[in-house]
């Protein structure tokens, strides 16, 4: 039983299993940026067949990020992960446990080693002491050390992508993803959330769009989008703030972005005395006379904005372009109704992306982590300099494991130190 | 003016291109010494260029760091490839590798200035990088692709046999190496502050677009390349044959995905 558990236990903590998940991770994540994500059934049949399309369906290719088997690999790295470090963390305590002298003869072997007579003792040992740590210090002699932080870096790179996908799972199960659409002074308490089912998500205040302005450099490509928001506290306003692209608002764990913004235009209509505001595909009724704005155009013929608007003569559909620039189409008489298109009125709706993630900081935490433990394990290097009493004096040796050139030149320097002050 | 330096900035790494090329044909060292100090003279004016593009952006009331467009983002690569030259340079002790990777900046500046689909013109910023997370973003991602060059120039020359000039394998494989030790770390950073940015443009610090993708795929191979030398003690051919990989990788992460494959870093094509 216990052969059977150890042997799960080993293949769990393999580095052949971390190899073969990551190669998989990896070769699975190709055909999420080559086959399209999430789009609907027409969109891959136009491009695949219905057969291919059967197969992309069953194995999850067309969300290959969400499918099964992409998050059971997620999940069996981190549980490898775990095991793995684990199992050589333990092996690295026992090692650096041992703290032993080695006998006068293997220092002389070490390949870096000098001796010091009688006189030049007590100063050898303050130079070296004060760029090495001690960590050993008895009648026989010293041990001393420098870089010991590069030894844990691999634990710390690996704890640390341990921290980042908790961090994203806190992410997934607490947080949200949503969206909300506002209307300049509209108001709104909930965001449609962005997962597949597009339910509605209060979000325990409310907020309330009191401008918004896209702004475009003279070339015409975007160059600022700013919401004007009011936070609405059991409807009092208590927070007045402008959003930004790259410019969040944070409130309450909530954090709400500028994302896009969409525009439609409605129309004052003059109907007969009557003023009425009509927005695209609105219809207008009174006495049997029946229209509809069909159509809006920016600018016709370089005759400025226009609205296609249809109407019912006598059950036929007609229809005619109101032009707000031209006088003649500006005013029309339709069926006896005097009808003037009085004004065009631009309404900016703005697009916010709402998101609530309390796993974020975490996966901050995560990030600075792994920068850190980069930079211990490739850029500091860990050496040990053994210090032995002799009988006319000390014999003194360093190793490093890694990085043997830089030590080379290191322990050279200090060798000038050390000899410097005598001579 | 910031064109004019630029231009003259290729036809100097074509000049160090010849010069490596004069030393194979004539084997004296005097060349490469000479070769390095018109090296370290193109970094300048190279800098220069930057810089004159950076104050002309000012000038057109636009006013941003040259690392924003496609065209920007290809000077700055060729000018990542020269500054990691010159700081490894006690290692790159063959000009063998010195000439591919003076060569692969040749080839990005050559086809940055004379490609009639790249766009040349100081263009404004979009709102999504209008934040100091951009500049941190691109040198950090361009710093490791200049790295992953020598790693690829080291992995392709392993399998070349032309004696005096290929470095003995196990140097090749030491810069190889030490190449993925710099670009590694720059890589890792490169997507960590691509990803704060992401949080804090886009609302999610990681939301699988292909050019993110393409990045951790990078990253998987050269973070599979590290553990199959340290711990699975690989050398020689399947190292090198790794590093080619990882670097069609960064290849595809830069270009591929731009061209191919549509997504949030569309602005980059």
């Amino acid at each position: 039983m216990s052969v059977t558990k150890n042997s799960i236990f080993r293949f769990l903590s393999s580095l052949g299993l971390a190899i073969f998940l990551l190669s998989f991770i990896a070769f699975g994540s190709i055909f999420g940026t080559i086959i399209k994500q999430k789009a609907n059934v027409e969109e891959y049949l136009s491009t695949y067949s219905e057969t291919t399309y059967r197969v992309i369906k069953y194995i999850g290719l067309d969300d290959v990020f969400h499918s099964y088997w992409f998050i059971t690999a997620i999940a069996l790295f981190a549980i490898n992960l775990t095991l793995c470090s684990f199992n050589r963390f333990s092996i690295l305590i026992k090692t650096s446990e041992k703290m032993v002298l080695p006998d006068e003869n293997a220092l002389a072997n070490m390949p870096e080693s000098f001796r010091v007579d009688g006189k030049n003792i007590e100063n050898t040992i303050e130079t070296i002491k004060k760029s090495y740590k001690t960590v050993y210090e008895k009648e026989d002699g010293l041990i001393l050390q420098k870089g010991t932080i590069s030894r844990y870096g691999v634990y710390i790179i690996h704890g640390s992508i341990l921290v980042i996908l908790t961090g994203s799972l806190i992410g997934l199960i607490f947080g949200f993803k949503g969206y909300m659409v506002l209307q300049k002074g509209e108001v709104k308490d909930y965001v449609i959330s962005r997962g597949g089912s597009s339910k509605k998500i209060p979000l325990g205040f409310s907020l309330r769009c009191k401008d918004f302005q896209a702004s475009f450099y003279p070339n015409g490509t975007p160059k600022d989008y700013v919401s004007k928001v009011e936070v609405l506290e059991n409807g009092k306003a208590i927070m007045d703030r402008e959003i930004r692209v790259n410019s969040p608002l944070s409130y309450r764990g909530i954090n709400i972005y500028q994302s896009s913004y969409e525009s439609s235009p409605s129309f004052l209509f003059n109907i007969a005395g009557e003023r009425v505001m009509l927005g695209e595909r609105e219809t207008y009724e009174r006495d049997g006379f029946f229209m509809m704005v069909m159509r809006f155009v920016n600018s016709i013929h370089n005759f400025g904005p226009g609205v296609l608007v249809a109407y019912l003569e006598q059950g036929e559909p007609k229809s005619t372009w109101f032009l707000r620039d031209v006088q003649r189409l500006k005013e029309q008489k339709i069926l006896g109704f005097d009808i003037k298109l009085e004004d065009i009125k631009e309404n900016l709706f703005t697009g916010l992306e709402i998101t609530s993630d309390p796993g974020v900081w975490v996966v901050w935490t995560g990030f600075a982590l792994i920068l850190f433990g980069l930079y211990a394990n490739f850029f500091v290097y860990f050496r040990k300099i053994y210090i032995r009493y002799t009988s006319d004096g000390l014999s003194v040796a360093g190793v490093a494991f890694k990085n043997k050139e830089a030590f080379r030149d290191e322990f050279e320097k200090l060798k000038v130190k050390v000899f410097g002050n005598g001579s | 003016m910031d064109h004019k330096i630029l231009g003259t900035v290729t036809i100097l790494y074509l000049f160090v291109f010849f010069l490596h090329l004069l030393y194979f044909a004539v084997k004296k060292e005097r060349i490469i010494s000479f070769m390095w100090t018109t090296l370290y003279i193109t970094l300048m004016l190279h800098t220069a260029g930057l810089v004159a593009r950076w104050i002309e952006s000012y000038r057109l009331g636009i006013g941003h760091a040259p690392l924003s467009n496609y065209y920007e983002s290809l000077i700055f690569y060729a000018w990542c490839i020269s500054l990691m030259l010159v700081v490894l340079r006690k290692r790159l002790t063959f000009p063998i590798i010195t000439m591919f990777a003076s060569l692969a900046a040749l080839f990005l500046i050559g086809y940055a200035s004379i490609s009639p689909s790249v766009d040349r013109k100081i263009q404004p910023l979009i709102p999504a990088l209008q934040s100091n997370w951009l500049h941190i973003h691109v040198i950090t991602c361009f710093l490791a692709y200049a790295a992953f060059i020598i790693s690829f120039t080291c992995g392709f020359l392993y399998f070349i046999n032309w004696r005096h000039i290929i470095p003995p394998k196990e140097t090749l494989e030491d810069i190889n190496y030490r190449s993925v030790v710099v670009g590694f770390p720059m890589l890792s950073a490169g997507i960590l502050t691509g990803s704060v940015w992401a949080h804090y443009a886009w609302g999610s610090y990681w939301s699988w677009d292909p050019k993110e993708t393409w990045s951790l795929i990078t990253w998987i191979i050269y973070a599979l390349f590290l553990h199959a030398r340290f711990t699975r003690g690989w050398r020689g051919k399947r190292i090198a044959i790794l590093s080619i990989i990882g670097f069609l990788s960064v290849i595809f992460t830069y270009f591929g995905v731009n061209f191919i494959l549509s997504g949030l870093h569309s602005y980059a094509s």
